[in-house]
Order: structure tokens, then C-alpha cells, then sequence
């Protein structure tokens, strides 16, 4: 459908910018941030750091939630109980990404996705990055492995886990 | 387990520390591309004026406030003013405390409505006064770059 519609303003081109047809101010503010990680994610990231993942339980509706949370938005009772999970687990689901955060392209699609852990319930998952697999055999129910950076490397991050690749 | 004994098992990751990756290229449109390109090229002050609502502003727009007018009308309005307001600033943008402190105020410019707001200089802190007559100092010519800071600061009329 084409817009006749005139919605004025003074267009402008990157090549105004480039030639320096037209003044502008160009900065990089420093946009720094300290999040405070708190008790459950803080100790789900130093675990990481240790090569593992760990959920905590509620022990009233039994589900597991990772990462943990101290609390069940569901029951809202206060969650007690920690729990190791496996680094294995099934496709949840999933999506083919060709792009990277900031947009620029990659050369090979990976999958970011839900996987719901071994020795989790259902809706216990982690959502992270699937790689090594094509299209093709990509699909719900796919089981995966977690590819950990090597123990020197950890830093206690989500990233500790490079990605997972199927089983 | 105990709440505190959780806490005790969480001392080495605390927070999440990171950065934002933004930056931005500001065009500064029509008014203030020409209010900018004459303190550039000039070393005056331009503004728009509303005939209808007899209202000059500074820095320029090119719609009326009051009206909605197109503003078509450009003048010269001279780099005097009056000293509005100011603060005094111990401290850099990044927290870092300053060697020493500086001024920056806000100067009604003559004749219009309108302020800018600029470092003071030339002008100790102690001697400072709201409604003191001020005048902008330009950087010389050749180091002008289209930027605020073509000013160098406002100082007392002498």
C-alpha cells in the first residue's frame, strides 16, 4: 500500500552527516551498572562458576525454579530448599536467530532456547543458546548438553556455559 | 537451611557489574542547526521572533509556543545578558571532586525571553550576583566547531 500521506519534518541523509552538511553532537555516554545480584541469583552464579546449576524448590506446589528465587510468585511462600540440577536436559522451545545483540549479522544461525533440565520438573528451565545443529534437526523435545568454559575461565556468569549442543 | 547461613555461602558474587553500549549522533535541526552555524561562523546570537505574541526566543525554534506560529523572522540578539541564576560546582560530571570549583549560570539573554545556560568566568565566586549584566566570550574563529562551547564562558560586562 502506498502512503500518501505527508508527514513533513526535514528529511536528512547520512551522507549530510558524512559530508558535514549539517552540525551535530556525537557521544558515548559511560553507562555503567552494578546489579545487585542478591542471595538466590548470587549464589546460582557462584555455582556456575563451580560447574554447576542450581534451582531452588518450593515446597509447597513442589515446583522447581531456576535460576532460584527465594520466593514463589506462584504460592508466594518463602523457598527454603536448594536443589542441583543436571546440565542436560530437553528443548522447551526455541528460535533461529541470524543476528547477534546489537543486531550485526552471524555467519552461522544459532537457536537461543528453553531447556528444561534434568532432574527439574516441568517448566524448569534455562534459557540459553543451542548451537552445533541445523534447522533441519533442530526441534522440541531435542536433548542437549551444556558446553562449560574450561574452570580457569568461569567468572561466575551465565556465559560460563558457552552453549549447549545436542547430546 | 537458615536465611542467614545462605547469605554466609553468598560472599563472592555480589553484583553484576557491566555497561550499557550506547552512543548517539544528535542532529540539532533546522533552528539550531542556524542558531549554531551563527555562533560558528559570527560570533552572535540569533533567535526567532513570534510578531503575533511579540516573543523572541532564544535558542531559536521555529514554532511559536504560544501560538503555533511558523516562526519565520530571525534577528540578532547581541551576546548580553542578565545573570538569572547560578550554582556553584564542586564537583565533575564523573563525581570526581573539582581542583577548584567553577560557576555555571543561567543567562537571560537581552531583549528576548530566553536563557542559556553557560559557565561563568572571569568572575569569582564571591563576587557573583544574581542580575549582574553578563557578556558570552567567543573561542577564536578557527577553533569554533558548531558546539555550545564555541562560548567559552559568560563574564561580567565591564
Amino acid at each position: 500500500m502506498k502512503m500518501d500521506v505527508n508527514l513533513g519534518g526535514t528529511p536528512i541523509r547520512e551522507e549530510d552527516i558524512k559530508e558535514k552538511k549539517v552540525l551535530y553532537t556525537e557521544w558515548i555516554p559511560k553507562a555503567r551498572y552494578a546489579w545487585d545480584a542478591g542471595v538466590a541469583i548470587g549464589r546460582f552464579l557462584e555455582e556456575l562458576k563451580n560447574g554447576r546449576i542450581i534451582g531452588t524448590e518450593c515446597q509447597r506446589c513442589r515446583r522447581i525454579m531456576v535460576p532460584p528465587r527465594l520466593f514463589c510468585e506462584l504460592c508466594y511462600t518463602p523457598v527454603n530448599r536448594w536443589t542441583y540440577l543436571g546440565d542436560r536436559g530437553r528443548v522447551r522451545t526455541f528460535c533461529m536467530s541470524r543476528v547477534r545483540w546489537d543486531a550485526s549479522r552471524v555467519e552461522e544461525p544459532f537457536f537461543p532456547s528453553v531447556i528444561e533440565l534434568d532432574g527439574g520438573k516441568k517448566g524448569t528451565a534455562l534459557f540459553h543458546v543451542i548451537r552445533g545443529v541445523d534447522l533441519e534437526h533442530m526441534k522440541v523435545g531435542l536433548r542437549v548438553k551444556a558446553v562449560w568454559k574450561a574452570p580457569e575461565e568461569r567468572i561466575g556468569a551465565i556465559t560460563d556455559i558457552e552453549y549447549f549442543i545436542p547430546e | 537451611m537458615s536465611l542467614l547461613e545462605r547469605i554466609s555461602k553468598n560472599t563472592q558474587v555480589k553484583a553484576w557489574e557491566g555497561e550499557f553500549p550506547v552512543r548517539y549522533l544528535y542532529t540539532y535541526g533546522i533552528a539550531a542547526e542556524r542558531f549554531f552555524r551563527n555562533i560558528m561562523e559570527r560570533g552572535t546570537i540569533v533567535a526567532t521572533r513570534c510578531a503575533l505574541c511579540d516573543a523572541i526566543y532564544v535558542p531559536p525554534s521555529i514554532f511559536c509556543e504560544r501560538c503555533f506560529e511558523r516562526l519565520e523572522e530571525w534577528i540578532d540578539v547581541g551576546s548580553i545578558g542578565t545573570l538569572h541564576s547560578f550554582t556553584i560546582c564542586h564537583l565533575n560530571r564523573d563525581g570526581s571532586r573539582r581542583d577548584a570549583p567553577c560557576l555555571i549560570g543561567v543567562v537571560k539573554i537581552e531583549g528576548t525571553e530566553g536563557a542559556l545556560v553557560h559557565y561563568l568566568g572571569e568572575v569569582e565566586v564571591k563576587d557573583v550576583k544574581i542580575g549582574m549584566p553578563m557578556e558570552a566570550v567567543f573561542k577564536n574563529v578557527e577553533e569554533r566547531t558548531g558546539s555550545i562551547l564555541d562560548i567559552l564562558y559568560f563574564r561580567p560586562v565591564r
